[in-house]
């Protein structure tokens, strides 16, 4: 959506432009809308002095015996081109600065920010005060002094986004490529700074604004210009208050503060749309959380966790979309359950759900998940709590960087173990976290140390410690090697597999690699455009599957023991959420479509116990 | 064999620790890390080259040592017959047209707010190869479409975000390609991607060596898919090569413990099919501490007494089949 648009949809946003507009068009109409030209000499009467507002004289007049409704609409015009014309000088000093400090570093870097540090702290009222008197009160001497003085914020803004941006891959990419400072700082690093820089600018031009009253009602105005300030000044040097003549007094106050509130208005709602910072949170409460009031249909003894035809939407800009599609199956105790499939096929929701950690916008809205006698998809947050962590815990993809690394190891997992079990004394859960250590092979002597002393591998061994705090009866691991080295990675699934067999858990492993999952696995299920294509056994699904998904995605894999085959890949992309194909999600992939794959959904085969797959070609005889 | 494009000749790189504030009260000597020891690599045109290790190894260093990002402290890196240190900064910004890169991690390296033309053209634009924009949108068309993006029209258009992984990082490849450099670097141009498309980027990175000669070098630590792409792999250890052959002579029989123990590593497709792993223990060591005699010797299987004090050179093991391991020696 283009930023006018949403501007436009941001109900404050709104009300600040269509304020602003309106000061707009009244100070460039000012010659048609006054009454009378206020820059024009009149003779005047002494009637004609504080004369209160009748029929011709709308807001009556000021101490000079004018209009004091044409001052105001000409007012007008100098405010907001101060403001405008200040506010561009401070953009163009600051952005600049801001550029240059923030692309270079170094010491011209901080040079820069030590003087834009000073400009910060010095009071600019003071500042413009004396400047103003030395160098002579013309218009242009006040928009330079504003606009010299106002550009620190925007300044340190630029500044901080420019670091940033500096850092990302693409510029480390145009600098490999061979581009000069000047067409990075152009074609990369300008083009992501300006939104949240013209926003920034906006709220100056506001304080410029404001900064011109304050000098004009001070005395310090262009005496030769009628400005709001300016009025101010004389109504009230002028006997304005002992004559009661209010209408001199509230009009322009009343002015200024409409054209302020009004940018402010539009500055804030820029800077809501454009500064990533304001958005929406993962602890924001979930909303849109079904009840129910009967138990979930009980599983067979032996499982633990049971997903039963589970629906995950998102909020969409055009409705809710369809991340995870009817989704079923089950863990058994102890069970290592490997859920495969490319990016986005939505095996991570599908486990979020389960846990109830979907992001802001995600909803379950049908669709049971049983564990231990209860349903996970609809029970109450507090109760919910109890059982997450407790007794289902997860390792996140690149949990890694997820320990605090001002507070050591020891003492994090020893925390995580007393918010669940407040009954255990700090020396308890200390011991038990050594313990943990010395069982993910890090060692209890490490226990005080800090995670800027562990490598990656030992964080994310650190990280399944962290998991197994409080003994879960399920643990789920998504992609927990990824960004390890191949040995690391080796050492780390030895590890989960090691250890799960040790305390007997059950584990659910989301991986997109179904080499790992032949080696760590007892049972797999291959999930494609947010529907399970199959599930069964690992013998079962990699000696003889069912769906043509896991045919291709066997093949993709490379044997160290076939080194000179070749691997496919897989033509076209996985489905987008905003256009998923009719009927077989896989059908426009798939080499052995028929006419009915793109219409109609193959339902769910069972071909054996707790094995099925969902595909057209095993219902014809021949084929299975 | 023809003329190599790239050649490292024993080069060593060595950084200084960051001394912090302890240190230097203290007085005490800051740390030097060895990042690369020694080492000597040919790249030839038409060849990929994959240059294989666990993080640590030195491989990344090596790969801004080609591109000049970077000098030797000791030994010379030539670029196609020119020592990349007797140029100056804006010859080796030059230089740059002939030396592109592939990076990581497609999502992240192209600028969300450009153009897929935008992304192709910048190199051109950059090195002002061409002023007529006919002439530049058929070049980049051209790269576009040589990269697997057809018709490139429908791609030219669109940005970033409307692209999958794959595709993101065919756009990359076809911004590297579009200057037709000699060398292409490729720092594990797949790893980001899902295994189903993993091995269609792979065969793109192949072909353009085989078809348009130039010397791809590949940095990865994945022995099982990436370097199966290349024609000649070099294992690295702690700033050393360790191992270097033709790609199946070295897969289907290494000779270093290192090599064989990451291939060992590699997860086997098939569940029935289990065999014996070699998982080393603890992690690389520390650059800044090497250890005496053969460097892997801390965490070498088949480790002998000689192996503490004798630091192995390559030797031959095969034809263009080299290993620097002691047992590969008589005692």
């Amino acid at each position: 959506m283009s930023w006018y648009r949403r501007l436009w949809d941001h109900r404050l946003g709104r009300v600040g432009v269509l304020m602003l507009g309106f000061s707009l068009l009244v100070a460039l109409a000012a010659p048609l809308l006054a009454p009378t030209d206020p820059y024009a000499s009149v003779r005047v009467s002494i009637d004609d002095i504080y004369a209160p507002p009748d029929g011709a004289r709308l807001l009556g007049t000021d101490d000079a015996g004018k209009d004091v409704l044409s001052s105001l609409i000409y007012g007008a015009r100098v405010s907001l081109l101060v403001g405008f014309s200040a506010a561009a000088i401070a953009l163009l000093i600051g952005g600049t600065v801001g550029l240059v400090a923030g692309y270079r570093g170094g010491r011209l870097g901080n040079g820069l920010m030590r003087i834009t540090d000073f400009f910060l702290v010095v009071p600019d009222l003071a500042l413009q005060i004396v400047i103003v008197a030395i160098i002579g009160q013309s218009l242009r001497n006040i928009i330079l002094v504003i606009g010299a003085l106002g550009w620190t914020t925007t300044a340190r803004l630029v500044r901080s986004q420019t670091l940033t941006i500096r850092e990302r891959k693409f510029v480390e990419r145009a600098r490999a490529v061979g581009a000069g400072d000047l067409t990075i700082l152009m074609r990369h690093v300008l083009p992501q700074v300006l939104p949240l820089m013209l926003a920034n600018t906006v709220l100056v031009i506001s304080l410029a604004i404001l900064s011109e009253s304050t000098l004009a009602f001070i005395g310090l105005g262009d005496p030769t210009k009628i400005s709001w300030g300016q009025m101010l000044n004389f109504a009230f040097s002028r006997g304005a208050v002992s004559a009661g003549a209010w209408w001199a007094l509230i009009p322009p106050g009343l002015a200024i503060v409409w054209v302020v509130l009004g940018t402010t208005l539009v500055g804030n709602a820029l800077e809501d749309m454009f500064n990533p910072r304001v958005g929406r949170h993962h602890l924001e409460p979930e909303r849109h959380l079904r009840t129910r009031t009967d138990s979930p249909r009980p599983s067979a003894p032996d499982i633990a966790l049971a997903i039963r035809h589970l629906v995950v939407t998102f909020e969409g800009d055009h409705g809710p979309l369809t991340a995870v599609e009817d989704v079923s199956f089950e863990v058994a105790k102890g069970e290592s359950v490997g859920l495969v499939g490319e990016s986005g096929c939505g095996k991570t929701t599908t486990m979020l759900a389960a846990l109830r950690l979907l992001p802001p916008g995600g909803a379950i809205p049908s669709g049971e998940v049983e564990f231990d006698g209860l349903d996970l998809a609809t029970l109450p947050e507090d109760r919910l709590r109890q059982a997450r962590w407790t007794r289902l815990a997860m390792v996140f993809q690149g949990a890694m960087n997820a320990l605090n690394p001002v507070r050591s190891v020891g003492d994090q997992i020893g925390e995580a173990i007393r918010t669940h079990f407040p009954e255990r004394t700090k020396a308890e859960a200390m011991r038990r976290a050594r313990e943990l250590l010395e069982l993910v092979g890090i060692g209890a002597d490490r226990a005080t140390e800090f995670p800027h002393q562990f490598s990656g591998g030992m964080r994310q061994r650190a990280m399944i410690a962290l998991a197994l705090a409080c003994d879960p009866e399920v643990i789920v691991a998504d992609e927990p090697t990824t960004a390890l080295d191949v040995m690391i990675q080796a050492q780390v699934m030895d590890l989960l597999v090691d250890i799960r067999q040790q305390l007997g858990m059950a584990m659910v492993l989301i991986t997109h690699d179904l080499a790992v999952v032949a080696e760590s696995c007892d049972r797999v299920v291959v999930m494609y455009g947010g529907r399970v294509a199959e599930q069964g056994t690992v013998e079962e699904v990699y000696s003889h599957p069912a769906h043509p998904y896991t045919r291709l995605l066997l093949e993709a894999i490379p044997d160290m023991e076939q080194p000179g085959r070749s691997l496919i890949s897989i033509p076209g992309s996985p489905p987008r959420l905003d256009e998923l194909p009719p009927g077989c999600r896989f059908a426009p992939r798939c080499p052995e479509a028929m006419a009915r794959c793109h219409r109609e959904t193959p339902p769910m085969t069972v071909l054996g116990r707790r094995r099925e797959a969902s595909c057209f070609l095993l219902e014809e005889p021949a084929r299975v | 064999m023809s003329e190599p494009v790239v050649n490292l000749t024993d080069v060593t790189r060595t950084f200084a620790r960051s001394r912090s504030i302890l240190d230097s009260v203290l007085r005490r000597q800051v740390a030097q890390v060895t990042a690369v020891d020694g080492i000597s690599l040919e790249v030839h045109p038409g060849e990929v080259l994959a240059l294989v290790g666990e993080s640590g190894c030195g491989k990344t260093t090596t790969a801004n040592l080609v591109m000049g990002l970077l000098p030797p402290t000791r030994g010379v890196v030539e670029v196609e017959g020119t020592d990349l240190a007797s140029l100056d900064r804006e010859e080796l910004r030059q230089s740059r047209r002939r030396i592109q890169m592939v990076f990581q991690d497609p999502y992240e390296s192209l600028n969300p707010r450009m153009t897929v033309q935008d992304i192709v053209s910048e190199p051109l634009r950059v090195h002002a190869a061409t002023r007529d924009r006919g002439h530049e949108r058929e070049r980049v068309v051209e790269a576009l479409e040589y990269s697997g993006l057809r018709p490139a029209e429908r791609y030219l258009g669109m940005r970033p975000h409307e692209l999958s992984g794959g595709m993101r990082q065919r756009v990359v490849i076809a911004a590297a390609l579009v200057l037709e450099p000699a060398v292409l670097i490729a720092d594990e141009p797949v790893s980001m991607l899902d295994v189903s498309i993993r091995a269609e980027v792979l065969n793109l990175l192949a072909r353009l060596a085989h078809e348009k000669s130039i010397a791809v070098l590949m940095i990865t630590h994945d022995l099982s898919t990436v370097a199966a792409y290349a024609d000649r792999v070099a294992v690295m250890y702690l700033g050393r090569v360790v191992e270097m052959g033709p790609t199946l002579d070295v897969l289907r029989a290494p000779r270093h413990p290192y090599t064989r123990a990451l291939l060992s590593v590699v997860p086997v497709p098939h569940p029935s099919r289990r065999r014996e792993r070699i998982i080393l223990t603890g992690e690389t060591p520390d650059p800044s501490r090497i250890p005496t005699g053969c460097r892997f010797h801390p965490r070498c299987p088949v480790v002998e007494d000689r192996c503490l004090t004798n630091d192995p050179g390559l030797v031959t093991v095969g034809e263009h089949h080299q290993a620097a391991c002691l047992l590969l020696n008589p005692a």
